[in-house]
């Protein structure tokens, strides 16, 4: 068994299955792992796939045009799930969907067949992550600094980031503003008017998020006092409330603390 | 005019916001608009909630009233004018700036703009038109903007306003003209109905004129809803869900909403609601909404003259299903979508992705629950490949009973409960107790 590991990204996946189906030794044997992965396996040979744009570029493209834009879209965000064991998944599934055998018209279906364990396992984590982007999509708070930057803290459990950029982008785009995934370190900056990225391992300084210009604080009060007097008494249900917004998403929010 | 002078933002917007909680609608669907870059904000087709309040609904909208102030005495109002509180009123440049400042942080998905009627209903109209117009030209607010109606104003100020709004309401209050005469002396059905006539033939003109011109302006793209008071009146569920689906059906509407009444006023004419206010009935009305506008359900399938209430042990489609157990149990492997989507357990998502699934081979229970099927509502309901995940009865009286013990929807002090026998599950034990018998199940 030769095993692929790769970096925990999009790219870092894509370029190990590349790798992995361009080493001729068989789907039988070989297997995907992320780098992170703790315990290792006996009588396997490792091998670590360095992230390459470009490979990663071509794996997108051809599984975009064989699977469909749908299927993509569910495996790309399967990749930036959580799971340890997404790589694998995702390897099988492509194996499966990207093979000369498989017809078009089947390639472009086989998202849709929950029987298979792998598929439907990339479907799950597809649903997570999208549910835990939609989330943050709701429960992003910006304050607004000093200098007049908007600046979020969130802490996500799966990579949300790339999935919650182009909306805030689309929606705010005169502002400069920065959302820091407090779980991963990583850092979605959007600059006035210019395209939105994303730094990796990166920590803004902690002060620098304390800073807050003149009329912030008078915003967030307004807001808390709206939140408390929306509320209709008689029909107060802190359980439903719960539901709907779980407390582990309270801490990051203005109206939360 | 009695408005208060010289309050501060805070007190106004507490005091505004806190007038405008009885509003349901606080949903900001129904329009997908990405941002034009120039201006600051978006729109969601599904709608986005950004926070819950502690009664568990979901604050998605700064939803405020313009002002309280109203020349109107709706018996059930709070703000009704013979009500001895404190009247105040916003300018639009406050309303401006605390939309687009909450906006900016994310609190909020845009503006839901009520009010009460100052002087009369044109000049608050007017009132209401001038603050979007603002937000809309001086701000470049491109997120969503619900405005309320004003019934009376005059017609041609309600479509200028309608071409900033994404949604417009006029509130039906209560489902009858009989009731609206008794609580709401100042309204009438006909001056209700008018304006969502006028705005839904509006629509209608604005799509043809999309359809020529791509670029032309849109009038109330979100479509229009509406709402009526629950419990304060005497009509039945069959009388409410039928003028829900004669409103969704002759006027278009997006949503009809429900509210169950609160009692924030005191008057001889209200009814005295001592077990408090009516939510398990709201509940059911809108899991009967959901059923007329995602299942393809008729009000008059779910209920009649004869058994005119919902039952208040088992939900809407659950007491569908039991009154047609004909017509069940369902195939999984062969059965259309609309057949599909009648079965308890499964939504539009599910039935969906069971058509798609079932293409590539056929299916069994543990790929249902995979799908999202809810399986302890579906199992009495379906066959996969011919077989029952567990031999099953198809007996209305069994089904009832199991569906009914893993539920915790039934009002506990109405509940009735039967020892099961481990060796006769499906035997009734002595006669059916007379709560059951009341709902119509039997």
């Amino acid at each position: 068994m030769i095993i692929f590991q790769c970096e925990d990204s999009v790219d870092g996946i894509f370029s190990a299955v590349y790798d992995a189906w361009d080493s001729g030794l068989g789907h039988a044997n070989v297997a995907l792992r992320l780098q992170t992965q703790a315990d290792l396996e006996l009588f396997a040979e490792y091998r670590m796939v360095p992230t390459d744009a470009d490979k990663a570029k071509k794996v997108a493209r051809s599984v975009r045009a064989k699977m469909g834009m749908d299927a993509y879209q569910t495996i790309w965000q399967a990749a930036l799930s959580a799971d340890p064991g997404k790589a694998e998944h995702i390897y099988r599934v492509l194996v499966r969907g990207m093979s000369a055998r498989t017809p078009a018209t089947e390639a472009r279906r086989l998202i849709w067949g929950l029987q298979d364990k792998d598929v439907c396992r990339i479907f799950e984590l597809s649903r997570r992550t999208g549910n835990e982007a939609r989330r943050y999509i709701e429960f992003v708070r910006f304050r607004e600094l000093e200098n007049g930057v908007l600046y979020s803290e969130i802490q996500a459990e799966n990579q949300v980031l790339p999935m919650i950029g182009t909306h805030f982008a689309d929606r705010f785009p005169n502002e400069d503003f920065m959302i820091y995934d407090v779980g991963h370190n990583d850092c979605l900056i959007h600059g006035r008017a210019r395209p939105w990225f994303i730094l990796r391992d990166t920590r803004p300084q902690p002060e620098a998020g304390e800073r807050l210009s003149e009329h912030e604080q008078e915003m967030q009060q307004l807001w808390r006092n709206f939140c408390r007097s929306i509320s209709i008494e008689a029909r107060e249900n802190r359980r439903l409330q719960q539901q709907f917004w779980p407390l582990k998403y309270r801490r990051w929010m203005t109206e939360g603390q | 005019m009695r408005l208060a002078e010289g309050k501060s933002i805070y007190e106004k917007l507490e005091i505004l916001s806190d007038a405008a909680k009885y509003d349901v609608a606080c949903t900001s669907s129904g329009v997908d608009r990405g941002g034009s870059g120039r201006g600051i904000g978006n729109c969601s087709a599904a709608g986005i909630c950004h926070s819950f309040s502690a009664d568990g609904r979901c604050i998605s909208l700064l939803k405020i009233l313009f002002t309280n102030e109203c020349v109107f005495d709706c018996r059930y109002c709070v703000n009704r004018s013979s009500n001895d509180i404190e009247r105040v009123a916003f300018t639009p440049e406050e309303v401006c700036r605390l939309t687009i400042e909450f906006y900016r942080r994310n609190y909020i998905e845009g503006l839901f703009l009520s009010s009460g009627v100052l002087r009369n209903p044109a000049y608050t109209m007017e009132l209401l038109y001038q603050t979007l117009r603002k937000l809309r030209q001086e701000y470049h607010f491109e997120g969503y903007i619900h405005v309320k109606v004003i019934p009376g104003a005059p017609q041609e100020l309600i479509e200028r306003t309608g071409f900033l709004a994404d949604r417009m309401s006029v509130n039906l209050e209560l489902p009858t003209a009989e009731s609206l005469r008794r609580l709401a002396p100042h309204k009438s059905r006909q001056r209700i109905l008018t304006p969502m006539r006028q705005v839904q033939l509006a629509r209608r003109a604005n799509k043809n004129e999309l359809a020529v011109f791509r670029n032309a302006p849109q009038f109330v793209p979100a479509g229009q809803s509406t709402q009526m008071i629950i419990g304060a009146t005497p009509e039945n569920d069959f009388q409410i869900l039928s003028v829900a689906e004669s409103l969704y059906r002759k006027f278009e509407l997006k949503r009809v909403f429900y509210s169950a009444f609160v009692q924030v006023t005191q008057d001889a004419l209200l009814p005295s609601l001592p077990g408090g206010p009516p939510f398990l009935r709201e509940h059911r009305l809108y899991q009967a909404d959901w059923l007329l506008r995602f299942y393809g359900f008729e009000a008059r399938e779910l209920l009649s003259e004869a058994h005119p209430n919902f039952n208040v042990f088992l939900d809407p489609k659950c007491d569908w299903a039991l009154a047609h157990l004909e017509r069940f149990p369902v195939e999984i492997n062969r059965a259309d979508y609309d057949t599909l989507l009648r079965v308890p357990g499964i939504g539009p998502k599910s039935a969906r992705r069971i058509v798609r699934a079932r293409r590539m081979g056929s299916l069994d229970f543990p790929d249902l629950k995979k799908a999202g099927v809810v399986l302890k509502r579906a199992i009495y309901f379906i066959t996969c490949s011919g077989r029952q995940m567990y031999p099953l009865k198809m007996e209305e009286d069994f089904i009832l009973r199991n569906l009914l013990q893993s539920r915790e929807t039934a009002p506990a002090e109405t509940a009735t409960y039967r020892q099961l026998s481990l060796f006769d599950a499906g035997q009734m034990l002595g006669p059916v107790p007379p709560q059951l018998l009341q709902t119509g199940v039997q």
